[in-house]
């Protein structure tokens, strides 16, 4: 009776420290984050324009599904998460595990290689990508060399190649930087697992799907719902790759409601409710993916 | 492997590699050529980086940039780590229903567009009487949702029986913390850092909102400035890139090795 | 392990450090006229702040300071340097702190600090675009100061440039740099297709296609580039006619509007004649001007800054006026696009001096835009037109004097009304005309780009 006793105030000791220990972070995140949150939801009952707003009910919510160049800007973003994620997430994953291997060499360098279009500024990167897709860059150059095209494309102004140069610049960009999570998650798997699965004649493909995913499943999860957000919110490739063209075809939504808050006449109602409706997005799509992948072995 | 299987993985990640830098050359290459030949698409180096550089110097104060983002990054990341790496490992090692729920809760702060807390932060920081200081800069970005999470999942690998040892042996919690589970996991910080230093190193929109003093303009800001004049010299541009660049690719090759061995297994 | 990585911290908190330490050091000496920030936030600030550069001494008292915002430092921000000595010569104790903010920057800050009604954050004075303007003071009436009575002659500016920030009446703005529309033509490949500039002015949009098709005939090069999805050229064949998006009352003037149906033609049958191309990207345009790829374009004035950094083409391109549409009423060869106005703020502390700094430079020194002349910035003030730094020729553009040219263009240029709303008006017709030239039926673009603008403005 007492041992039990005791272990009951070791776990409520235990319990109490590991609220200390999450204490700080959880706060911060609740003052930084929640409080302006709530102030968000706050406002996006409210309309108006500027500073002087008054209550609106539900008005700004439901002016969403009227608005066209909102279900365009929706479409467009789901387009490119659809595409963009999995793609990016299996990449990455299938370089991490070559950049895994303990017999590569130069293995230094090509991680470094890999990863810097993460840390390339958002700045040049436009520069590049535009100059690249212009419509006397370097690839209309080689596809008329190669009598591909017969003559230049526009690709930044066409409807479908704007939309894919998107996602090509959005995989350029990120997959390096995935991979840095699988790298550094394989560390912590021990080598001998794959020296006894190469014993049992495992093929590399066979030991990628029974030992490498399995176990690298929380980290999976991590970059999933990290992409998956970072899609929803995406905003730098559509504002300067494209600026949203042709005719919104390639806008995504943080894209257009920074256009309500900032170009436009401000309507910050407007905006805070059509930023409710990509987190509430975020959130059905995360639960998922948590309900899928995040459970204790 | 075989040869020809040997071939092909290096031919791949050579093409990888190559796609993945050729922006980087463009950019060296840009920085070094005056601004009608870079926007009329020369990828040869040229000779005109001396002047770019002069002129960079003359109309932007590139070394106090530098050393503002340097500060910035630094102390934030120094922060950001401990703050969230406690809080990861005090989600998981500690886990319970209750502490579950307030990570899903947690998640949920990353999900919000910035631009829609912005002016309500603006507000609070406004009445706090943050503007234009350091803190106010720094507040919003220590703790994140993101790395939280990731230090939670990764401490989902540290050994229970090894704690379990350690908590017999009379370590207090904070010291397990600190003495086991931070050299333990010196892979996920070292891959944390880089992150959170690159975050850190490339904020651009909060700071430029609450900070209006021009001692206090960091890199991406400089960057900022030099595209938004009626005439765009994109020599001196693509040299700024390239200095704002810089850094993050050294803190990441300074601290793959950490990362990256994957052999040397972390638990002995 | 652990060491290394720790030692590796120590290692980038030293290099911070020092590079920290430099950055103070090298700027030591321009740090002490610094911003006019609130004195309050220091009482306040936590000891947690661990800033280094924290002691921003209040240096507004007394002594007579402005800070200021604008975003080029060849151009207004250079301005804004000369302004300061020509304030100086009489008030020598006068300071002006000019910080560099990119325009995007300058309405994201205005709009926040406005909304939050904290607008301690703002300058005393800031540069704002003249198309922003009727949003703005619309919007945030309580962010910015009226300068109808501060001494200001706004007389003496062109009327068609100070109507961009008069709202209800009220001057809200001091006209600064010159948006009047130039065509530019590279000279030697008129003469290849057996024409000179002469033959670009006073000519009507017809005339220029047809010039258009004899250049690409003998140059294989179009007359002019435009970036897709930008409607620039648009809104500058409408003002031409003295059209806009917008009517008097603020009512969407796009279905219905002869002069806009009438420039979104010309221009689809500029793109369908060849004569003109679009690319993909404001890099891509200017690069078409400078690598010789167009024979010509048409932009506000300051397009002349970029043109000239082709170098090798010194003396191969000329100046005139831009065609004008047929058909529309009140069609003149003058337009206006771009340009910009300095406001002053609400958090202005001292809006005397600002009020007498701005009238007596930017309103009342000749002598100040003969300084700036050479940046490229072209007065929109009267008296500085007949100064004789403005018919010095200009050798880039065959020996013309351009200034003096471009001075009178802008007197000409028709006004039209802004809106509140422009850019919406403008991203609504933009979509319209690439949705046109790729094929749509015109009334029902005009009519979508009508319902989107009016669907803003509920």
């Amino acid at each position: 009776m007492s041992n039990s006793s005791k272990k009951l105030t070791l776990d409520k000791k235990q319990n109490l420290t590991g609220w200390i220990f999450l204490a700080p972070g959880a706060l911060l995140i609740f003052f930084m984050s929640f409080v302006p949150m709530f102030r968000a939801l706050i406002l996006s009952f409210k309309s108006g324009t500027g500073a002087a707003l008054d209550w609106c009910g539900i008005s700004n919510y439901t002016r969403m599904f009227q608005d066209s160049v909102f279900i365009q800007s929706i479409k467009n973003t789901f387009f490119y998460l659809i595409i963009q994620v999995p793609i990016m997430l299996i990449f990455a994953l299938i370089l991490a595990s070559i950049l895994n291997n303990k017999d590569l060499r130069f293995k230094g360098l090509f991680r470094t290689m890999i990863f810097l279009p993460c840390a390339t500024s958002l700045v040049a990167y436009a520069v590049i990508f535009r100059s690249l897709f212009a419509n006397n860059g370097i690839i209309n150059l080689i596809l008329v060399k190669l009598g591909i095209l017969s003559q230049p494309y526009a690709f930044l102004t066409n409807t479908w190649s704007a939309r894919i140069v998107i996602i090509i610049a959005l995989l350029w960009r990120w997959t390096g930087y995935n991979m840095v999570f699988y790298l550094s998650a394989l560390q912590n798997i021990e080598y001998s697992v794959y020296e006894a699965a190469k014993i049992d004649g495992a093929s590399p493909i066979q030991t990628f799907f029974k030992i490498t995913v399995p176990l690298l499943k929380p980290t999976i999860l991590l970059t999933a719902i990290m992409s998956t957000n970072g899609t929803l919110q995406l905003f730098d490739e559509s504002v300067n790759l494209t600026d949203g063209g042709p005719a919104n075809a390639s806008i995504t939504m943080s894209h257009y409601i920074y256009n309500i808050s900032f170009k436009y006449v401000p309507k910050f109602g407007y905006a805070a409710a059509m930023s409710f409706l990509i987190l509430i997005l975020v959130a059905i799509l995360a639960f998922l993916q948590m309900k899928v992948g995040d459970k204790r072995d | 492997m075989t040869k020809g299987k040997k071939f092909l993985m290096y031919l791949f990640l050579i093409i990888v590699s190559f796609i993945s830098v050729f922006p980087l050359y463009w950019m060296i290459s840009a920085a070094t050529n005056k601004s009608a030949e870079v926007i009329s698409g020369r990828l040869i180096p040229g000779t005109y980086f001396v002047e770019n550089f002069k002129n960079l110097v003359a109309s932007q104060n590139i070394s106090r940039a530098l050393g503002n983002s340097f500060k910035y990054a630094i102390i934030l990341t120094l922060i950001s780590l401990v703050v969230s790496s406690l809080a990861g490992y005090g989600f998981e090692i500690f886990h319970d229903k209750a502490k579950d729920f307030v990570m899903s809760i947690i998640l949920l702060a990353m999900m919000v567009p910035f631009v829609a807390t912005m002016i309500p932060l603006f507000q609070m920081f406004s009445k706090a009487g943050w503007l234009n200081t350091t803190i106010g800069f720094m507040l919003p970005t220590i703790s994140t949702p993101f790395l939280i999470m990731m230090f939670r999942q990764s401490a989902r690998s540290f050994p229970h029986d090894i704690m379990e040892a350690a908590r017999i042996d009379g370590l207090s919690e904070i010291r397990i913390f600190f003495q086991m589970f931070i050299p333990t996991m010196r892979s996920t910080y070292a891959a944390a850092m880089t992150i959170t230093f690159m975050n850190a190193w490339n904020s651009y929109l909060w700071p430029k909102v609450i900070m209006t003093d021009s001692n206090s303009q960091t890199m991406p800001m400089v960057v900022a400035n030099l595209t938004q004049g009626y005439v765009t010299d994109y020599g001196m541009l693509m040299l700024a890139v390239l200095i704002c660049t810089l850094p993050t690719a050294i803190v990441f090759f300074c601290l793959q090795n950490a990362f990256a061995e994957g052999i040397t297994g972390a638990v002995k | 392990m652990k060491k290394k990585v720790l030692s590796l911290l120590l290692v980038g908190a030293m290099l911070g450090a020092t590079l920290t330490g430099c950055g103070g050091d090298s700027n030591s000496s321009s740090t002490a006229d610094n911003s006019s920030s609130n004195a309050s936030t220091a009482d306040t600030t936590p000891a947690a702040d661990t800033s280094t550069d924290a002691p921003a001494a209040d240096t507004s008292a007394g002594a007579q300071s402005l800070t200021v915002w604008c975003w080029d430092p060849a151009f207004n921000m250079n301005a804004m340097y000369e302004a300061e000595k020509v304030y100086q010569q009489d008030h020598p104790d006068f300071t002006l702190n000019v910080v560099e903010t990119p325009w995007e920057d300058v309405q994201t800050k205005l709009t926040t600090a406005a909304t939050s009604g904290d607008l301690s954050t703002l300058p005393d004075i800031f540069l704002m675009q003249d198309n922003a303007f009727q949003k703005n003071v619309i919007s945030f009436p309580d962010a910015v100061v009226d300068l109808t009575n501060s001494g200001v002659d706004f007389s003496q500016f062109a009327a068609g440039k100070v109507a961009y920030s008069v709202i209800d009446g009220k001057n809200y703005g001091v006209p600064f740099d010159n948006g009047a529309v130039i065509g530019c033509y590279r000279t030697d490949y008129l003469e290849q297709a057996g024409l000179t500039v002469d033959d670009f002015t006073d000519i009507t949009f017809d005339e220029y296609i047809e010039n258009g098709k004899k250049v690409l005939e003998a140059t294989g090069k179009p007359l002019i580039s435009m970036q897709a999805g930008e409607c620039d050229l648009i809104m500058m064949m409408m003002q031409s006619a003295g059209s806009s998006l917008f009517n008097e009352d603020g009512s969407a003037n796009i279905v219905g509007n002869e002069t806009l149906k009438i420039v979104m033609e010309t221009y689809k049958k500029m793109k369908d004649e060849g004569v003109l191309i679009e690319v993909n990207s404001w890099d891509e345009y200017v690069g078409s001007l400078v690598s010789g790829d167009v024979a010509g374009t048409i932009n506000g004035c300051w397009i002349m800054a970029s043109i000239q950094t082709a170098e090798d083409q010194s003396g191969n391109w000329a100046v005139t006026n831009m065609p004008s549409l047929v058909g529309a009423s009140g069609a003149t060869n003058y337009s206006n696009n771009g340009g910009s106005s300095w406001a002053v703020s609400a958090n202005c502390q001292d809006t005397a001096l600002a009020f007498d700094f701005l009238a007596s430079t930017f309103a009342g020194s000749t002598e100040l835009y003969d300084n700036i002349l050479s940046s490229g910035a072209l007065a929109t003030w009267a008296p500085a037109g007949d100064s004789d730094a403005y018919s010095v020729p200009n050798d880039f553009f065959g020996g013309d004097a351009v200034s003096a040219k471009i001075v009178e263009f802008s007197t000409k240029v028709p006004s039209n009304i802004t809106g509140v709303y422009y850019y919406e008006g403008r991203d609504a017709v933009a979509t319209a005309i690439t949705n046109y030239i790729n094929g749509a039926d015109l009334e029902s673009e005009m009519q979508g780009a009508a319902d989107t603008v009016n669907f803003n403005m509920q």
